[in-house]
């Protein structure tokens, strides 16, 4: 992604770091991991939707954000990519958008923060475990095809933390 | 010496662009991942508003443990790290300076503009904030509260402590606990966390 300048777009004001013009914090699997397992064992499904929302609203105004400095970012694929670069750019991990379109479409991850974290935290999950990855690609996918947050819904079919070789998005229109 | 904060600042925000192949940030010993604040905040504070007020001290409970254990094992990674060896060590004088270099860590991570105002080696540290990301985005949220909101940097502050002062790693978390008797959430001028050995292993 030739578009994006990172050394500006990661900036400090300060004592804060600031992405895209919003705040951001920098932190490690240890607390990623550790909010996210303490949340899932506390609420169940509810923490699980909490884990996914959280993550979907904040992507959703994040990447909103970023595409209202980079109007020269005008193509679903261009945007795409766009989303894939910040993921990465943010240590999140790889994500490949494969046959996307408005109504949905499947995304794999080859790598992730959250997958890192989880097994060299906890080792091996029985049911796929990448909340925070669904709720970002649910966000992005809602700034892409100009739909509000909370249109799409985004499932685990192959998780990487069930020893899976890669994890596995199923991305629907609501 | 003292600590030069903005050494530590100029490393985290350079390695911080540098990720490897899979997309993931190394650094300090730990992976690294950037996030808007509103994430941590919305899930926090979410989360205490699902378990409602009968179950209020179990989630706040549950936030500074998640919290303490982090900041255990992750400044135990970054002090053991080729980047702390390098750039940090050579600032040490004496072992309190290790507490203002986690410190400048935690500024340089976008965590708040800590300042250690008192350090009794171990006895008891007193760290004060007054742009918490946590009392922004509690204040921004639902207004004001009527108790500390800062779960994270409450149980971070604790681990700094456990990390000098307690039993051997890996058994000396929650050797120290820290309470927030000042925070911006609750109308006060800044945060302020004092952290003391705590009588049990864990919160009571």
């Amino acid at each position: 992604m030739k578009h994006i300048d990172w050394r500006s777009e990661l900036a400090r004001e300060g004592h804060r770091v600031i992405l895209s013009g919003l705040p951001i914090a920098m932190h490690c699997h240890h607390y990623n991991i550790n909010l996210h397992k303490m949340v899932e064992d506390t609420l169940g499904e509810e923490g699980i939707h909490l884990l996914v929302e959280a993550a979907e609203m904040v992507s959703y105004y994040g990447f909103q954000s970023l595409l209202k400095q980079y109007k020269q970012i005008k193509t679903i694929k261009s945007k795409l990519e766009l989303a894939g670069t910040i993921y990465q750019n943010c240590g999140l991990g790889i994500l490949l958008f494969k046959k996307v379109g408005p109504t949905g479409g499947r995304i794999m991850s080859l790598s992730s923060h959250h997958v890192t974290g989880w097994l060299s935290k906890h080792g091996r999950r029985e049911t796929p475990g990448c909340h925070f990855s669904r709720g970002w690609i649910a966000g992005v996918m809602g700034v892409i095809y100009n739909h509000p947050p909370g249109s799409y819904t985004v499932e685990e079919k192959e998780c990487k933390m069930m020893r899976r070789d890669e994890c596995i998005f199923l991305v629907k229109e609501r | 010496m003292t600590i030069d904060g903005s050494k530590i600042i100029h490393a985290v925000m350079e390695g911080s662009r540098i990720r490897d192949a899979k997309g993931i940030i190394p650094l300090f010993g730990v992976y690294l991942s950037l996030f808007f604040v509103q994430y941590y905040n919305k899930l926090s504070f979410e989360f205490e508003k699902k378990m409602g007020k009968t179950r209020e001290k179990e989630a706040e409970k549950l936030l500074i443990e998640a919290a303490q254990e982090c900041g255990y094992a992750t400044f135990q990674g970054i002090r053991n790290s080729r980047e702390w060896e390098e750039l940090v060590v050579p600032m040490i004088g004496n072992r309190e300076d290790q507490i203002f270099s986690f410190a400048a860590v935690a500024v340089a991570f976008g965590w708040g503009d800590l300042e250690v105002k008192e350090l009794i080696p171990r006895e008891n540290l007193t760290i004060r904030v007054s742009d918490s990301y946590e009392a922004t985005g509690y204040l921004e949220l639902h207004g004001h509260s009527d108790s500390g909101k800062c779960y994270m940097l409450r149980g971070v502050t604790g681990a700094f402590m456990d990390l000098l002062y307690g039993e051997d790693y890996p058994d000396g978390c929650f050797n120290f606990m820290a309470e927030e008797p000042f925070c911006r959430a609750k109308g006060d001028l800044y945060c302020e966390f004092i952290a003391r050995r705590s009588s049990d292993q864990r919160i009571p």
